[in-house]
């Protein structure tokens, strides 16, 4: 983290409360992180923590009825929270840029793939028929669609699914964002085709000087594709740091449930996983305290009173939400 | 292991609401002077009263008389007899040939349903209205059985069609598949496991079946294809009101606030049931 | 733990579906044995046919050819209570957790239903037998018992499944990718109950999965589907560690785990499964298999032992 660099992506006490009608339902509560240009930080987490509404609100996708959005979403010094439609017109595409997780319901199925990218080029950069189509053509082929000329015409139901993430890729990038969401890009894909479409955005981060924010419930996929990690649990952030830190020195035990109750490939068979009891909690009805201390055995009294707020652990950048951290250096050696 | 079951109230459903019950208040009230008819102390619905013809509400004939001196009061009381009893006994038919039949095929598939399904809709393209306008201006003497036939027969594609529908979205779910597997028989299936699952749409549909029929029987009425003079139904006074409109504009009004308020309860229960019973809805 | 006589034996199964010049084989041929108390892994990715192999066991799809026998007896042709009857020793989970339950049923009616169909036990005996189940898997039968399947939670939904697959002491247990719609930590309470379950219950398991690294944690031997076969075949930590088919190596090799330390994968599997429509000739991963030959194209590798109970269809299998 060199002091100059810049922070392309600024998130600062960001909260999102949906009004529903059992009660408010704070899906993302004051959230913090910064990114810089042509880094990956990958956030993880299981369903219900928040990290897709993050996403969302980081994007500004969220719609204007029964949602309240608190703190500051800085992209590229553009204020998301609180940004009108046709502002966040002109800056998405070009300063972010979002994959989601099905592809199939992210593309038109009635539109052929190529239009899908051309309008976009059309629209937002006022290019002609003729040199749209050749950029469409020309991002088909960098996503690694073979023969693109030809799949230029295809519908997305004649792809297969990798071959529309692809698809769903270049049509993020048709405008050269700066940063890239993706949230669960390879969820449902098999496990070649994931490996195809992480290394290509790993490329793609690579060559076009992109930062990527990485979401996903899957360590795997985290753990060799991002400098930094964020864990997130009940919307919000519990333990923030380099990823090898994370991985090798977390202090956040739900970090440690996290990784011990991963079934590994390199565990001899019939390996017992060090499961957690519960599951996460329902975020209408959060506990005052740390909203793991009900599954956690580490929990005192303090836990279950009070938040514990972030706090900086030894390594640089790297901090947690715990009261009663693992002590430093206790790389799990259960699993 | 212990597992923290943090089951929250999932069923905090919003309720069903004042005006809800207001249209269950007023159908039973229908419902229920409709078979006490004979009972409740009304005057003869077909006693012509010439001293008082075509007169307006007072306290002796309450919604006033009609051009012959009939009370309109009573005459509405009787006439919801003939159109509810339209209403239900067609849906009777209608449910009871077409529902089975829907859930069979959703289950069975196959060339059964394949046949079943293109003959009903073979059916549906025919306009109803039309059949059953033909069927009953041939079937003479009209009697209320018979426009019950006809009516329930007509409503048999539609209802299968329905049922049909949203039985064959249940019976692809896992669980028809896990009970088939845990030995239980078809007809253990299609009632444990789907009907269930159907029943908040069937009793939507139901009362607007109802509703719909009703209104039918009206128009019937109207084509003076349902009960014959001087047996009053709402379709039959509202017909008959039209010769009189200038002098009597009581005669149509009553019948036809009475056919408006009954069918508006009915459609309005049917949706609210149809959104209460919804399980996907709850869900966050 | 096993013995040499298999509880389930399959013979050149093959699930054609549709017919003509729209005929996909599903499944196109395979043979494999269980044993009791083991649990078989079944692997592959979408599409390989490892679900409708699953399903042709149970009979929720119809076998176009082949032999199931479980016990000896020949499954195949069963029809009407016979075939009810077998599948009452023979039960599946499935992938879905949701769906799996009537939402509008409560739950220990749902795991008595089996009991239920065959009035195998009834009154309190089926009540007790129903709450020790519930208490099983962990969900407390006097507090939740009177629940509604729709108020549960997916991992509680999986639990309450299990309960009613047992309720008929089945003696196979075929899950169906019954941890892959699960969150990391609630799939590790499942998998651990299941072993628990497993062995207080001494059941044997057909566990199907997408996941290599689910599949090894529980499994004695693993098999590997490719687009309608079993390429691979052999003790779990063997084929993991030295795999002989260049599919499964490929598959391991793209496999992420959670380890910043372990290797990136640069070199990855390119392309993607051809159609079943029209499976190429001999070899069906010779498209992909970057050591496939002449010989691949022309004839279809027949799958042969190249250690103690690790078998391999490959013309060209890797050495250790």
């Amino acid at each position: 983290m060199s002091p100059d660099s810049r922070h392309l992506l600024e998130v600062d006490q960001l909260s999102t409360t949906f009004a529903t009608p059992h009660g408010l339902l704070p899906a993302v509560s004051e959230v913090s992180f910064t990114l810089q240009e042509d880094e990956t930080i990958g956030i993880v987490g299981e369903s219900g923590s928040g990290k897709t509404v993050l996403a969302r609100t980081i994007m500004g996708l969220q719609p204007m009825t029964n949602i309240q959005v608190e703190g500051s979403v800085l992209i590229n010094g553009f204020q998301v929270v609180g940004a009108s439609d046709p502002e966040k017109r002109k800056h998405w595409g070009t300063d972010v840029a979002m994959v989601f997780q099905d592809p199939m319901t992210s593309l038109n199925p009635v539109m052929r793939i190529g239009k899908q990218i051309d309008e976009t080029l059309r629209v937002r950069l006022g290019m002609s028929r003729q040199s749209a189509k050749a950029r469409a053509i020309e991002l088909l082929t960098l996503v690694g669609i073979p023969s693109s000329t030809e799949r230029y015409d295809a519908f997305p139901g004649e792809l297969s699914g990798g071959m529309r993430q692809r698809v769903v890729i270049a049509t993020a990038l048709a405008c050269s964002p700066k940063l890239l969401l993706a949230d669960e890009p390879t969820t449902g894909l098999d496990v070649t085709i994931q490996a195809q479409i992480l290394n290509l955005l790993g490329e793609l981060q690579q060559r076009l000087h992109m930062s990527v924010v990485l979401i996903t419930h899957d360590l795997g996929v985290v753990a060799t594709r991002t400098s930094r990690l964020i864990v997130m649990y009940a919307g919000r952030v519990v333990e923030i740091g380099e990823t090898r830190d994370i991985f090798a020195h977390h202090r956040m035990p739900y970090t440690r449930a996290l990784l011990d109750s991963s079934p590994r490939i390199s565990n001899p068979s019939h390996t017992r996983l060090l499961a957690i009891p519960g599951r996460p909690p329902n975020l209408l009805n959060l506990p005052n305290g740390c909203s793991f201390a009900p599954r956690c055995s580490f929990a005192t009294d303090q836990c279950h009173n009070e938040r514990p707020p972030l706090t900086p652990s030894s390594e640089p950048g790297h901090s947690f939400a715990c009261w009663n951290p693992l002590p430093i250096s206790t790389r799990s050696e259960m699993s | 292991m212990t597992d923290l079951l943090a089951v929250e109230p999932l069923e905090a459903k919003t309720p069903l609401g004042p005006l809800f019950w207001a249209c269950v208040a007023w159908l039973s009230l229908n419902v229920l002077a409709a078979i006490l008819a004979n009972l409740l102390p009304l005057q003869d619905p077909l006693f012509q009263n010439y001293s008082a013809l075509n007169a307006g509400p007072s306290l002796h004939h309450l919604l006033g008389t009609d051009d012959l001196g009939r009370d309109i009061f009573s005459r509405i009381v009787f006439g919801s007899r003939i159109s509810i009893l339209v209403g239900i006994g067609a849906m009777f038919i209608g449910f009871g040939i077409g529902a089975p039949l829907g859930m069979l095929t959703a289950y069975r598939r196959g060339k059964f349903d394949h046949i079943v399904t293109t003959m009903m809709y073979v059916l549906l393209a025919f306009p109803a209205i039309i059949a059953v306008i033909a069927v009953l201006s041939f079937w003479t003497p009209r009697s209320i059985l018979k426009i019950i036939i006809v009516i329930g027969a007509a409503s048999i594609p539609l209802v299968y069609r329905v049922v049909r529908a949203a039985s064959l979205s249940v019976a692809t779910r896992d669980f028809v598949t896990a009970a088939k597997v845990q030995g239980a028989s078809s007809l253990r299936i299609l009632l444990r496991e789907i009907l269930p699952n159907i029943t908040p749409i069937m009793v939507s549909f139901l009362l607007i079946g109802i509703a719909s029929v009703v209104t039918l029987e009206g128009a019937l009425a109207f084509l003076g294809l349902s009960v014959n003079p001087p047996t009053p139904s709402w379709g039959n006074m509202i017909n008959e009101s039209r010769t009189v409109l200038a002098q009597n504009p009581w005669l149509v009004l009553f019948p036809s606030l009475a056919l408006c308020l009954f069918l508006l309860s009915l459609n309005f229960i049917g949706d609210r049931l149809r959104t209460y019973f919804d399980v996907s809805e709850v869900k966050l | 733990m096993t013995s040499h006589v298999p509880l389930l034996s399959v013979r050149d199964l093959t699930v054609v579906f549709g017919s003509g010049s729209h005929a996909v084989s599903a499944v196109a041929g395979i043979s494999f044995d269980i044993f009791p108390g083991e649990t078989l892994g079944l692997v592959g990715e979408s599409g390989c046919g490892k679900s409708t192999t699953g399903k042709a066991l149970m009979k929720i799809v119809a076998p176009t050819s082949g032999s199931i026998e479980l016990d000896g007896i020949d499954v195949t042709r069963q029809k009407g209570r016979a075939l009810r009857n077998a599948r009452s020793r023979m039960q599946m989970i499935f992938q879905d957790p949701i769906s799996s339950l009537n939402p509008r049923r409560r739950i220990k009616d749902i795991v008595a239903e089996p009991l239920d169909c065959w009035k195998s036990v009834v009154g309190v005996e089926r009540d007790d037998l129903v709450a020790d189940l519930l208490n099983k898997v962990g969900i407390d039968p006097a507090i939740y018992g009177n629940r509604y399947a729709r108020q549960f939670s997916g991992g509680q939904c999986q639990r309450i499944s299990i309960a009613r697959s047992l309720a008929m002491r089945p003696k196979l247990l075929i899950c169906d990718e019954m941890v892959s719609a699960l969150d990391v930590s609630v799939q590790a309470q499942i998998l651990n109950l299941l072993q628990d379950l497993k062995e207080e219950y001494g059941l044997t398991l057909l566990f199907i999965a997408h996941d290599l690294a689910v599949v090894k944690n529980v499994s004695d031997r693993v098999a590997v589907m490719y687009l309608g076969k079993i390429c691979e075949i052999g003790p779990a930590d063997n084929l993991y560690h030295s795999p002989a088919h260049p599919y499964t190596k490929a598959l391991l090799g793209a496999a992420l785990e959670a380890d910043p330390d372990s290797p990136v994968h640069g070199e990855v599997l390119q392309g993607e499964p051809p159609s079943p429509l029209d499976p190429p000739s001999g070899c069906r991963f010779r498209t992909r298999c970057p050591y496939a030959t002449e010989l691949c194209a022309n004839e279809e590798p027949q799958p042969r032992e190249i250690a103690p109970g690790h078998q391999v269809a490959c013309h060209f299998p890797l050495v250790p």
